[in-house]
């Protein structure tokens, strides 16, 4: 028994502590002994007491593989307004039959999400409904947060309700199939990526509704002080270049039904699906709320105490055609870590978040090779591009001599500035602007071609090489890309840089993660010189590296990421693994800034937490690991994250729940409609979806 | 005689094919019979035997009280062997009492032979969290 437990009690719902953990006191350790360490004192808001001349360079310690990723900048879009041409707003429809037009199958999306501290626990239900005069099977390719532990699923059939089965990928693809064959309702949820889900429902009778609950929880990133709860709204469309055998295709909403692969398919922009999104968050953030803010859409905030807020999306901006970013801010300096606790049968299960130093800036950076690598292709047109643009203007600003730099471009194939990476004098930035302003986005995604240019060339040892790729991320070939990353990385680091409304956050999160470097997301309205000038803010600080924790006694386990990433400003850490024992009262996190050691002794405080949510959070967190690791060609490792999946209950490439409603059938065939969805905000139709048939 | 071989073999192929039966799927009503106590709680296990089943969906029961599908094991259920539990905060007035169903358990048969049905309590209880003996049955939904 995992998951729940019957007792004398009667109350066999597992209940695990959750602990809140509030720093009580650092100290720094220099060679002669310990010193107070003021940026992590409890309530304390202070530099580090050393001087610079104390600092060395530590660029050399940035994030390894299988690290969390970073984070320096996000979206701060300000919500565009209702437009009728905006394909997917307003409520016609698209599917023609015998001369009528009906509604898409799926009718509305009810998005409710509990926050408690950092851990998010969402509830997603889909309610599809059947227009036609025959049975439908409706296909619905959607997006979650790339680290979305999705572990229960729920069809509703009227008012019955039955809970999802997680199989065997290929064994559950095989009961939906013979159940829709024989006129059962039967749905399927199956992983394409980390992001990307599709949802099928088959054998909906004319007139009837089915709704699918789809539960999972995931951890908030951390920006600079502000937490980040993200609900992708839309997939955007993916070049897939030839020979790619995993692919997800952006197909026009009146194409024929996919038969090889998967495939988004797309309102035109005449076009109007009458789908809509409901999103409620009710968020207990366990200290008191700063700040708190929703850039990309119209929110109602209702502040019930200084720890709690419920945020609604307003009707207005129901559309989803953009990711819903919330962002909030806690009580400056009191909240240093937080950890999370859970226990059931299997034992305990954690989830630590490290917050980073007060104040870390006491140290010049040393000498940078920056090579800004340009995704030039069809998707990128309008908008997208010339904020990237702006962007790279901004980072050759602030290049500073002694540094070197490159500009790569790639759509079909890589064009480049320089041979070689060119010095940062002016005359060279200036040839950089002028060829900058030459380029135009047109034609396919070959991102492997600008991956080979910006990482096939030696190395610079005096310089720390950060590669910044500018891209919305439209490209179906993922694996092969972030393989590519691995193999060729050298001793660079890779700062993606997320552009547009719905970025491919799975790719740009997973090159910075496999790259050591960050990540930032830049939205439609943004300034691209802003994030540009983010980047090169947190680049030009040292860190608080080679973490270790003392556990005082607990006995912790299989934790992810292995190697304790390091602090940054403005970038948080998070842990999560097993452990035995009983909790002691603090923990110590010991690391060095500047060659110095610090000691920050950390406060546990607990509290009630469900363990599904820890274990779920802790499995899902192995099953990426598991999957960084497959990109190295460890193949076998596919039955780990299988056997890891199936015993947790959760979505994976090789996992996907099934329910089958054998009450009743019904005869006849189901036609399948495949959803359409609008392209995100500020992709062009005709540049991204009509190339890619 | 290597063509000769290839038709025998292909024809044992067609024949092998043509009798593979097409599964079946099937509804069992799980049942709990708490007599005159209210039933606050339960936690069942069933299984089958007798032929290959795959559960396939676990629905929830007739009364409000346990109308949400119950959890289940993931562990047991790779082998096809499902630990369901379920539990109400409702007031002794308003949960159920005698027989119900608690829940109805959704299966894929694949073979020709019928299965047995195994049903046990592991644990029930009221209210006070008092454990009650219950009687259970599974039964085939028929008719459909």
């Amino acid at each position: 028994m995992n998951t729940f437990r019957l007792t004398a009690a009667g109350i066999f719902v597992v209940c695990a502590a959750t602990v809140s953990l509030m720093l009580g006191g650092c100290a720094l350790r220099s060679p002669q002994g310990c010193t107070p360490l003021p940026g992590y004192g409890k309530g304390v808001v202070a530099g580090y007491p050393q001087s610079e001349s104390h600092l060395q360079p530590l660029f050399g310690s940035l994030p390894i593989l299988g690290e969390e990723v970073w984070v320096v900048a996000r979206s701060r879009s300000i919500s565009a307004p209702y437009r009728e041409e905006i394909p997917g707003q307003g409520s016609l429809v698209v599917e023609e039959e015998k001369g009528r037009r009906v509604p898409l199958p799926l009718k509305h999306t009810d998005v409710k999400a509990t926050i408690q501290g950092y851990i998010a626990t969402v509830k997603v239900v889909q309610q599809y409904e059947n227009p036609f005069d025959h049975k439908i099977e409706a296909i619905y390719v959607f997006p979650l947060p790339e680290n979305a532990a999705v572990n229960e699923f729920i069809m509703t059939i009227g008012e019955r309700r039955i809970r999802g089965i997680i199989r065997d990928r290929a064994e559950a693809e095989q009961i939906y199939k013979e159940a829709t064959q024989q006129g059962y309702v039967a749905s399927l949820l199956t992983e394409e990526r980390p992001n990307i889900f599709t949802q099928s429902v088959a054998n909906i009778e004319p007139g009837k509704r089915i709704d699918i609950d789809i539960h999972y929880f995931h951890t908030l990133a951390f920006d600079d002080g502000w937490h980040e709860f993200v609900f992708p709204m839309v997939v955007g469309p993916r070049f897939n270049p030839p020979g790619n055998t995993n692919e997800i295709a952006a197909l026009p909403s009146d194409s024929q039904p996919d038969t090889h692969g998967k495939a988004v398919h797309y309102l035109r922009p005449t076009e109007r699906s009458g789908h809509d999104v409901a999103v409620h968050v009710d968020l207990h953030a366990g200290v008191a709320i700063e700040e708190l803010a929703c850039a990309t859409h119209a929110v109602e905030i209702r502040e019930h105490s200084p720890t709690h807020a419920v945020v609604t999306l307003r009707p207005e901006d129901h559309i989803p055609n953009k990711d819903f970013v919330l962002r909030y801010r806690v009580a400056g300096e009191r909240l240093k870590a937080g950890l999370v606790t859970a226990r059931d049968e299997r034992g305990g299960f954690f989830s630590l978040m490290l917050y980073p130093p007060a104040d870390l800036r006491h140290a010049h950076r040393q000498p940078l090779e920056i090579v800004f690598v340009l995704d030039c292709s069809g998707s990128m047109d309008g908008k997208p591009i010339e904020q990237a643009k702006a962007a790279i203007r901004r980072g050759l600003e602030l290049l500073q001599p002694g540094d070197s730099f490159q500009l790569i471009n790639f759509s079909m194939s890589a064009g480049q500035l320089g041979r070689r990476p060119l010095e940062a004098t002016p005359q060279n930035i200036e040839r950089a602007r002028r060829f900058l302003a030459t380029l135009n986005a047109e034609g396919g995604t070959m991102m492997i071609e600008g991956i080979k240019a910006a990482l096939d060339f030696p190395h610079d040892p005096e310089r720390l090489r950060f590669v910044c790729f500018l891209t919305d991320g439209y490209i179906g070939n993922e694996a092969e890309i972030l393989a590519a990353v691995q193999q060729r990385l050298g001793p660079a680091r890779i700062f993606s840089f997320g552009v547009g409304a719905s970025p491919n956050r799975h790719l740009m999160d997973s090159m910075a993660r496999l790259g050591r470097g960050a990540v930032a997301y830049l939205g439609a309205e943004d300034e691209g010189a802003a994030v540009m000038s983010a980047f090169f803010e947190r680049i030009a600080y040292p860190a608080l590296t080679d973490i270790s924790l003392d556990w005082s006694g607990l006995r912790v386990s299989e934790v992810f990421p292995a190697r304790t990433p390091d602090l940054f400003v403005g970038r948080a850490v998070t842990l999560t693994g097993r452990f035995e024992g009983n909790l002691p009262d603090r923990l110590t996190i010991t690391g060095q800034v500047g060659g110095r050691r610090v000691d920050v002794p950390v406060q546990i405080e607990q509290s009630e937490r469900s363990a599904r949510s820890i274990a779920s959070v802790w499995a899902r967190t192995k099953i990426a690991t598991l999957t960084d690791e497959m990109l190295k060609g460890e193949e076998s490792l596919g039955n780990s994250i299988r056997q890891l999946a199936l015993d947790y209950s959760l979505t994976s490439p090789y996992t996907a729940f099934v329910a089958v409603d054998s009450a009743a059938s019904t005869p006849g065939e189901s036609k399948t409609v495949n959803q359409g969805v609008p392209v995100p905000q500020s992709v062009n139709f005709d540049r991204t979806v009509s190339n890619s048939e | 005689m290597i063509g000769f071989r290839a038709l025998i073999a292909g024809a044992l192929l067609v024949a092998i094919g043509a009798s593979a039966q097409e599964p079946a799927f099937r509804a069992v009503d799980l049942f709990v019979d708490s007599g005159s106590q209210p039933l606050a709680a339960y936690q069942l296990s069933f299984h089958s035997t007798g032929a290959s089943v795959k559960i396939v969906g676990i629905e929830g029961g007739e009364h409000s009280a346990f109308s949400d599908p119950p959890y289940y094991d993931p562990q047991a259920m790779q082998s096809n062997h499902a630990i369901i539990a379920a539990f109400s905060t409702a007031t002794a007035d308003q949960l159920p009492r005698g027989r119900i169903r608690v829940a109805t358990v959704h299966l894929r048969i694949s073979s020709d032979r019928t299965p047995e049905y195994q049903l046990n309590v592991q644990a029930a209880a009221t209210p006070q969290a008092e454990r009650i003996s219950v009687v259970t049955e599974a039964k085939e939904r028929t008719g459909l």
